[in-house]
């Protein structure tokens, strides 16, 4: 019997797909459903063919090619998947917090694919997020746009093959405390995060121009060197070149303004505002400047510089025609994008296409991938959320979600334990048992109070 | 009559025997013969080939003769090796084995508020190359210690050669092959600089920190020493118009791996790591070495397809003890039990992990890294229980690492005219009861006492071993903690109380004396607990296990959770 087993967990080991290969596009035919385009309008009692993980068919009637998977959606609403432009899931590392500046690190580099929050989003009907540095830097690090493909072991399957780059800014309080405050160096104000942005994009200019040179002469001049290799600065100039999409984490109007200025003088011509609480203040100045803006639909006030916002914030800044999307930053926020869309309709009275576009095409423009995502058109991907009800409804539950034609998340066939990977050791404690110990909050308090007593001299 | 200095080697020698040939007398006595004759043994000449009832001639420091009817030189010191069993010495494929542990610096003063930290001396965003922990100039070669006990320790379990690697972080140097015996560093190396080694671990207060940062400054280190690599050259060939190269070490270590001349072995225990480490190395081209690898099923296949030498960890999750209440609450629990159900088949995934490379065909050496030693043969027999056969192990411990590490000539088999580097034990290595009684490096003996059997100890009154095992923890340790993100440490005083008990007192990072309280012993287990006042009391459980020179274990803090603490003596006088 025993030996049974060791057999059977070595074949298990041995039958571990080959890792280096992309998951599998699919091919789905969805019958029957409402089908929301975002784009394009409602289509009723419709069917949607996804072949290779692309969009083939929108109409009435089809049939799935042999062999086919079909899902019938009778009385169910089929929509883009929902992508969320503002998270931290499926990565190792967040914030490289040693220096105002960073740009050189990338969290692609620390992808996690077996973070169950992968799962939960999809739960969600969220299929795409983008997996940002953290702000403890006026500039931090490079982000990464996943999408959700949850089961396998490899990190590559995780990233939007083509999807432009991103970088991680910040401004006001965060850099200020961890390094003005926290290591005496500048930023210590909020003159100062100016400061060291302009700092990095001249120094970025004068690197850019030293490398440029040595080109044009080594060609000529085979005695030529090149700078010493610098990968902070050669990101930076990426980012002046447009080849980075700059996504800032700010909320004061002040600040807001005065990073267009900095871009303005520096030829940045696109920028993402994150949070941007204040947005509403400012909304035709960016509006005018192109930058838009990725913002909670109603939380705020979790810190002085957060103190002012409104839930009005995304609706009045998608009456001023800036591009406005609706974020989680969290990996609870991220399972219920949709809820948080349709609050936009109690506070500002979007129509049903404007409030559906704040998770699907608009966070696709602000990554540079809505010519991939972020409606439901012929030649996009396969993204798909399906629900019981109209997704804006307050009684919509997530029954599908699909990514590249693959079912990645069922309500039908929801296990208990989800998880990729389990601690050999740990014992994890059932849900009856973590709640008849302690709550929460008393847990983690522990946590903290020890840290701060034992470990910060 | 015989000379009195005659009389007094024999002497010596006879005493020797009972703890070690090699440390005869302070100082350096030549010992009687080096020949040596180990007869009626069952010799396992390598994995697959056994002679049983053989003869093992060992003569200056080579395998001078094995076989059946082998006739005993008259030289030669006949060992009371009647049926043991002879292996070829052990070879670790990575190890920290014969390099002191770098003190651990003083931790920063903190800085007031937002959990920043403010370090005097120390540009946390560009420190120097030491502080982040670039430091692939160094080599084992100069940093080994022939005195430091983890030699004697490995080689107590059989290991006669290791590959080790000098403490560190994301770049700690140069490995080196080394005999584990010798009484001087440079006689000891087998290799020198055989690979250039690498982590995936960030400096702990600056800059590299995080693992995104590791990997950057990987790449561009690796560019710059390119850079700098090509400008020495031209300025070499013809200096005329150029500036004088900038000098960097550092950057000159790369220059070996560059040209692919050699190898850099990347410690990747977690499947993340590994492919981490796959994706650089498919970018910049070096030479890989896979080590420490302790989740590599999900990816044997592509190991073996890139053909990437492997060497497998051998340090295996331990299972938690069992304990009947918590097994009864278990059985009671439908939940819990599918999650105790997960747990176990995911052990068994670390379990069968050698047995898996070695059904696919791919060869692998074992590290020791991170192991401690009174697991180690527990993991080797695990591993077997789980499907690896004992051939596949031993060849993992001595013709795998031979060959990768290109000393199969002198290593890895008992076969005339090799190094005499010799396991014996009784009964064979890889049985439950089996005892290592002689250990030979270059043809020198080590014997170990048999074990006595366990005594049966009321728990606190102190066996024989219990009273051995407080005398060795009696004295001052530094302990280090490790928390998620941060690690602090401080002493630990343990005083012998007679009898296998034992007291003390510990002092907290901020300077505070506590006293230990409940303080247990149980066999090489201590255990205390200690309040600390924060607001509100928190109860701290300290278990600590002995391990040759370390202490090493958990501390359980309130709620807040387990948190692992390892300490090393600090009292000279042990």
């Amino acid at each position: 019997m025993k030996k049974h087993i060791f057999s059977l967990t070595i074949l298990l080991a041995l039958l571990t797909y080959d890792l280096q290969a992309q998951v599998k596009p699919g091919t789905l035919l969805i019958k029957n459903g409402t089908i929301l385009t975002v784009t394009k309008g409602n289509q009723e009692n419709s069917d949607l063919l996804i072949e290779n993980g692309k969009i083939t068919k929108i109409g009435k009637g089809l049939t799935a090619p042999a062999g086919a998977k079909t899902i019938d959606a009778q009385g169910m609403f089929v929509m883009p998947g929902i992508i969320d432009a503002h998270s931290h899931i499926a990565i190792d590392a967040v914030n490289e917090a040693t220096n105002p500046v960073t740009a050189e690190v990338n969290v692609g580099d620390a992808l996690d694919p077996l973070d169950i929050s992968i799962y939960r989003a999809l739960a969600g009907g969220c299929t795409t997020s983008h997996a940002m540095h953290g702000s403890a830097n006026a500039i931090g690090g490079q982000c990464q746009t996943i999408k959700h493909r949850y089961g396998g072991v490899n990190p590559e399957d995780l990233r939007m093959e083509g999807a432009p780059r991103t970088i991680k800014f910040a401004l006001g309080e965060n850099p200020t405390r961890v390094h003005g405050i926290g290591r005496g160096v500048m930023p210590r104000t909020r003159m100062g995060v100016e400061q060291v942005m302009r700092r990095s994009f001249s120094d970025a200019k004068a690197y850019d121009e030293a490398m440029s040179k040595y080109k044009a002469e080594v060609a000529s001049n085979p005695k030529a060197l090149p700078p010493k290799y610098d990968r902070r600065l050669e990101t930076l100039a990426d980012v002046l070149k447009g080849n980075i999409l700059i996504h800032c984490h700010s909320y004061r109007a002040d600040e807001i303004l005065m990073l267009m200025d900095v871009c303005k003088d520096y030829g940045i011509k696109s920028i993402c505002f994150q949070h941007v609480n204040e947005g509403f203040k400012v909304a035709p100045e960016l509006a005018a400047f192109g930058a838009s803006a990725s913002v909670f639909a109603d939380w705020w006030a979790y810190k002085f510089e957060v103190y002012y916002s409104t839930a009005y914030n995304a609706a009045i800044l998608t009456k001023n025609k800036v591009v406005t999307s609706i974020n989680s930053d969290s990996g609870d926020y991220i399972r219920h994008l949709y809820h948080q869309a349709g609050k936009t309709q109690r506070y500002g009275e979007l129509s049903d296409e404007e409030a559906l576009a704040l998770i699907t095409i608009n966070p696709a423009k602000q990554l540079g991938i809505d010519k991939r995502v972020g409606s439901l058109e012929l030649g996009k991907d396969g993204d798909i959320a399906i629900f019981n009800a109209h997704p804006l409804s307050s009684y919509a539950v997530p029954q599908y979600a699909i990514v590249d034609g693959n079912v990645e998340f069922d309500r039908a066939k929801d296990a208990d334990d989800q998880r990729l990977s389990v601690d050999p050791v740990k014992s994890t404690p059932s849900f009856m048992q973590a709640r008849s110990r302690h709550d929460h909050d008393r847990c983690m308090q522990g946590v903290f109070e020890l840290m701060n007593y034992l470990f910060q001299n | 009559m015989k000379k009195p200095s005659t009389l007094f080697a024999v002497l010596f020698a006879v005493v020797g025997l009972s703890k070690s040939f090699a440390q005869v007398g302070e100082e350096t006595m030549k010992p009687v013969t080096r020949t040596y004759a180990l007869k009626n043994v069952t010799i396992v000449v390598k994995p697959g080939q056994t002679i049983s009832n053989g003869t093992v001639i060992v003569k200056d420091g080579l395998i001078h003769a094995v076989g059946q009817n082998i006739a005993i030189p008259p030289d030669a010191k006949v060992l009371p090796s009647d049926s043991l069993y002879v292996y070829a010495g052990f070879i670790d494929a990575l190890g920290n084995t014969g390099i002191p542990k770098p003190e651990q610096p003083a931790r920063p003063t903190g800085g007031p508020g937002g959990g920043g930290f403010r370090q005097p001396g120390v540009n946390t965003g560009s420190p120097t190359n030491e502080q982040a922990g670039i430091q692939p100039e160094l080599r084992a070669r100069d940093l080994i210690k022939p005195a430091d006990k983890s030699i004697e320790d490995w080689r107590k379990l059989g290991f006669t050669s290791a590959h080790t690697m000098p403490f560190g972080r994301m770049l700690p140097g140069h490995t080196a092959l080394i005999a584990l015996g010798g009484t001087q560093a440079d006689n000891m190396i087998l290799r020198d600089n055989f690979a250039f080694s690498s982590q995936l671990t960030g400096a702990q207060t600056v800059y590299p920190n995080t693992v995104i940062a590791v990997i950057s400054k990987y790449r561009e280190l690796y560019k710059q020493a390119e850079q700098a690599k090509s400008h020495e050259k031209m300025y070499a060939s013809n200096p005329g118009g150029m500036p004088r190269p900038e000098v960097d070490r550092s950057l000159q270590a790369f220059y070996p791996v560059i040209d692919k001349q050699r190898s850099v072995c990347f410690v990747a225990p977690d499947v993340k790591s590994i492919y981490r480490v796959m994706s650089l190395q498919q970018e910049l081209g070096f030479p890989l070495i896979l080590a420490n690898v302790r989740e590599g099923w999900y990816v044997a296949d592509q190991i073996k397809t890139k053909n990437i030498p492997v060497i497998l960890s051998l340090d295996l999750p331990k299972p938690e003890k069992k304990d009947a209440k918590k097994d009864s609450l278990i059985a009671k629990d439908a939940e819990l039990k599918a999650l105790e159900a997960r747990r176990a088949a995911e052990m068994k995934s670390y379990e069968t992990q050698a047995a898996v490379f070695a059904q696919k065909g791919i060869n692998f050496g074992f590290s020791t890294l991170n192991s401690k030693l009174a697991d180690v043969r527990e993991s080797m027999r695990r591993m077997i229980k789980n499907g690896l056969k004992e051939d596949q192990m031993l060849a993992a411990l001595t013709t795998t690492p031979a060959a990768m590490f290109g000393v199969s000539g002198s290593l890895g088999t008992v076969e005339k005219g090799k190094t005499a580097n010799l396991v014996l034990s009784k009964k064979p290595y890889f049985d439950e009861k089996s005892q290592v009684r002689y250990v030979f490096v270059d043809g020198t003996p080590y014997e170990f006492e048999p074990e006595a059997a366990a005594p049966a100890g009321r728990p606190g009154a102190g066996g024989g071993a219990q009273a051995s095992a407080a005398a060795k923890i009696a004295g001052k340790w530094r302990y280090n903690i490790e928390t998620p993100g941060q690690s602090f440490g401080g002493d630990m005083v343990f005083k012998d109380e007679g009898n296998g008990n034992l007291s003390g007192t510990w002092t907290t990072a901020q300077g505070e004396t506590k006293s230990m309280e409940n303080v247990k012993l149980s066999g090489n287990v201590v255990t205390f607990t200690s309040v600390v006042t924060m607001g509100q009391e928190v109860n701290l459980g300290f278990e600590l296990t002995l391990d040759g020179n370390k202490l090493s274990g958990k501390v359980k803090a309130g709620d807040a959770g387990a948190f692992p603490v390892e300490a090393s003596k600090t009292d000279p006088k042990e």
